[in-house]
């Protein structure tokens, strides 16, 4: 539950950082939304400055030509007022106009008909063909000069008049217009038409000098509405180029232009908007028009905004990439970690099992001089050691579960219950271990682990250890010098089910001491994977110390070995020193043999008692020692022998300088009484039983009671201190 | 061992006079027969001159006492010494009778 919390609010985390990331970008979008928009400004006004200064230079180019056209043909007029008188010289006029002038391409003097009694018709033309000039008549009947616009509108008007264009086709066969000017005679009458044709082509190459943008084009209207230059004749197909139009725009457009006005528009097609400036060719009543593409305007600025944009989103990309790299791996860490924490409990749950295990240290005895310790490793490698004092007997084992972790830990736990079951009630190591085992393999059938043990039982009165080892490391023996013990390896528990474990045993004198060990001492690997190994342990054994130096001694000695390799495997020692003198021999007070019948049971108090005049033991010492023997010697009489057939109890008494040892032997049926269920002395009338009584009181008024079964004999020894 | 055992109107006394070890106890164990019979009223254990008990003769006492519990007789242990008075107390006797 706290993790899906907490997993819901790195989420929400991980959203407010993108959120705040959207954000930014945004604001870097909108930033250069505006740079763009001022962009577009500056670029329509600097479209607006391009055209205008195109429509102003063209009307500017227009005019020169214009000027010159009108010029050579004032210039020319008072030749041809002086040639009137001879027309024949005319045609050498007009030769030298277009001669003259560059940008007159053709030149006529027209007469008027009836003027010239002896030529009522005559137009001598120059005009130039391919570089060459070539002179002609027009005065022909097919071309009629005297019906062509160029010639009636002067005449009429009296004034020079520029034609609209036209193709001519009786003379240079190109576009051209023409500026045709009456010359009167020096009685003021009208005698000619005077002409300068200038061609379109040429003012076409003018004019269609409009580069500012790549689809941008000029028209020139004339003022009749003709296109004189433009990509097309009409005017409407000029401006819309093929595209969709908004007529009424068009027709204002068209009319202001044909007013002479100057201005600009914005013409509406389905390619987009398209400005056009215009404004008259002054003098001409021509118009022309700049017409400029919106696209063409912000291409660049299209071009360079699409660029920023895809920058940016390739930039937001990139961030939100960082974004959540970051935002996983942080994730990652965070699911690490709490694998980590997990393992880490498992690791703590290990351990803590493992320290639950440990027997309490006992009271400070002046027999024994134990101490134990266990390492664990950072994963718990099931060792186990155990130890506690029963009738005079010290009762302890070693062991090491295989594999590592909780369910070792589990294991280790199982072994040490089932040791300190079944060790209540057997004081015999070779049996405990067998048991051990047997329940071991009932309980983990399922399970490849196996645990090597060790198991001992030392007599603390007599010096007398017995032990059983199970396939694990032989213990030191610390005497007058430091050995191996001598064990049989055995197999390890978990392994054979119905195996039957072989005990050994060997007697300690006082200040002989034992090192029991598991394999974290021997295989601890410094970082070089060098063991420490038996005979660096065993020379540290040989320093001199009580039983909790000693194993401080070897802790320090792993230490300094391993430095700084960490540890692999649980270290666990248990080192015992017995301080009983049990050198001196007992003596050995009183011997009593009785036959198998009840009758006999006075002789035993008589017995007692003189024991305790012998000891000056109290009255109630006296008493309490005859009871606990009577019910002891009871037992066997009743139960050891069937009935009817004689059989001896031998009741041996030892005098120790601190305590009585009797020992009671039969010959009977094997029977452990100190196994027999005990009297529960707390139930009350009803529920108490009748039997059990016997035992109960035995085991309460001795300090030690042990039995054991040995070459057919019961032999059951108790102690009482005194 | 010997048992004396009295009875006047309600209360039968039994008066043990010496150890009660194994044997004495299967002895016992016959003389009581009378108040096993009948344990009804009060009885009196009288303790006065017993020395020893072991397992056995306790025995014998919870006998009555359970024989007098189911009848609704009265079980009083009279006089113990201090010795016996030990093994009441380890074996949870006292608890068991009205010592006196």
């Amino acid at each position: 539950m706290i993790k899906k919390i907490q997993f819901n609010l790195d989420k929400r985390k991980t959203w407010l950082q993108i959120a705040q990331v959207v954000v930014a970008a945004v604001v870097v979008e909108a930033t250069s939304f505006v740079q763009i928009n001022l962009l577009v400004k500056s670029s329509r006004q600097e479209a607006a400055l391009k055209a205008n200064s195109v429509l102003s230079n063209t009307e500017y180019e227009i005019r020169d030509v214009i000027d010159e056209a009108e010029q050579a043909v004032k210039s020319n007029m008072w030749i041809v007022q002086w040639c009137m008188d001879n027309p024949d010289s005319l045609m050498s006029v007009t030769r030298r106009i277009v001669e003259d002038t560059p940008s007159v391409v053709g030149s006529t003097v027209a007469l008027v008909p009836g003027y010239n009694k002896d030529l009522p018709f005559y137009a001598p033309y120059a005009h130039m063909v391919n570089g060459e000039i070539e002179e002609l008549s027009l005065a022909t009947e097919k071309y009629n000069y005297p019906i062509h616009e160029w010639f009636i509108e002067p005449l009429e008007t009296g004034s020079g008049y520029w034609s609209e264009p036209y193709l001519d086709t009786g003379g240079g066969n190109i576009l051209m217009t023409t500026y045709s000017r009456p010359v009167n005679d020096p009685h003021n009458v009208t005698a000619a038409i005077m002409t300068a044709d200038v061609s379109l082509e040429w003012l076409s190459k003018r004019v269609g000098k409009v580069d500012i943008y790549p689809q941008a084009f000029s028209v020139l209207l004339s003022q009749k509405g003709q296109v004189l230059v433009g990509p097309d004749d009409s005017l409407l197909t000029a401006f819309t180029a093929q595209a969709a139009y908004d007529q009424v725009e068009f027709d204002n457009l068209k009319s202001s232009m044909l007013a002479g006005k100057r201005g600009v528009v914005a013409l509406h097609t389905t390619r987009g908007i398209s400005y056009v400036h215009y404004g008259p060719v002054s003098r001409t009543g021509w118009s022309m028009a700049v017409v400029i593409p919106d696209r063409d305007v912000y291409k660049d600025v299209r071009r360079m905004g699409i660029i920023c944009a895809l920058l940016q989103i390739l930039g937001l990309a990139m961030l939100i990439y960082i974004l959540f790299s970051v935002a996983r791996s942080w994730m990652e860490y965070q699911q690490t970690k709490d694998i980590e924490e997990k393992m880490e409990s498992e690791l703590k749950i290990g351990r803590d099992i493992q320290m639950s295990m440990i027997p309490k240290p006992l009271p400070d005895r002046d027999d024994l001089d134990i101490a134990a310790t266990i390492v664990p490793a950072k994963q718990v490698g099931g060792d186990l050691y155990d130890y506690y004092i029963r009738d005079q007997k010290l009762v302890f084992c070693i062991g090491d579960v295989s594999g590592k972790g909780v369910p070792a830990s589990l294991v280790m736990t199982v072994t040490r219950s089932l040791f300190r079951n079944i060790s209540a009630q057997e004081d015999d190591p070779a049996r405990i271990v067998t048991e051990v085992n047997n329940s071991l393999m009932d309980n983990m059938s399922e399970n490849e682990m196996f645990v090597t043990f060790f198991c001992g039982v030392l007599d603390l009165e007599t010096g007398q250890l017995r032990y059983c080892n199970a396939g694990h490391n032989a213990p030191f023996l610390h005497t007058d010098h430091v050995e191996m013990m001598d064990v049989l390896p055995n197999l390890p528990l978990g392994i054979m089910e119905g195996m039957v474990f072989t005990g050994q045993e060997l007697t300690l004198h006082y200040n002989d001491a034992l090192y029991l060990y598991t394999d974290g001492v021997t295989e601890a690997e410094d970082s070089e994977y060098h063991l420490f190994g038996e005979d660096r342990l065993g020379h540290v054994l040989k320093e001199e110390g009580d039983a909790q130096e000693h194993l401080d001694a070897v802790i320090d000695a792993i230490e300094d070995f391993v430095q700084d390799a960490p540890q692999s495997d649980d270290i666990t020692m248990l080192f015992i020193r017995y301080l009983k003198d049990n050198t001196q021999p007992a003596i050995m007070a009183r011997h009593l043999i009785l036959h198998n019948n009840i009758q006999q049971i006075p002789q035993l108090a008589e017995f007692v008692e003189t024991i305790a005049e012998e000891k000056n033991l109290d009255q109630a010492m006296a008493m309490s020692l005859n009871l606990a023997l009577e019910e002891a010697v009871t037992n066997v009489i009743l139960y050891a022998y069937p009935d009817g057939i004689d059989g001896l109890v031998d009741i041996e008494a030892y005098i120790h300088p601190d305590c009585l040892e009797f020992i009671i032997s039969d010959s009977g049926k094997p029977f452990d009484p100190t196994a027999a269920p005990e009297a529960d002395v707390t139930l009350g009338v009803d529920e108490r039983q009748i039997g059990g009584l016997g035992i109960y009181l035995v085991r309460n008024i001795m300090d030690t009671v042990s039995y054991r079964y040995e070459k057919g004999k019961n032999i059951l020894i108790m102690i009482k201190k005194i | 061992m010997e048992v004396f055992i009295e009875k006047e109107n309600n209360v039968t006394t039994a008066r043990f006079v010496g150890r009660l070890d194994t044997p004495a106890s299967q002895e016992v164990s016959q003389s009581i027969e009378p108040i096993l019979n009948d344990p009804t009223g009060t009885i009196v254990l009288d303790c006065k001159e017993m020395s020893y008990i072991s397992s056995s003769g306790l025995r014998i006492f919870l006998t009555i006492r359970k024989a007098a519990a189911a009848k609704g007789g009265n079980v009083i242990v009279k006089d113990i010494n201090n010795d016996i008075r030990q093994v009441f107390m380890m074996t949870g006797f006292l608890n068991l009778f009205e010592i006196q």
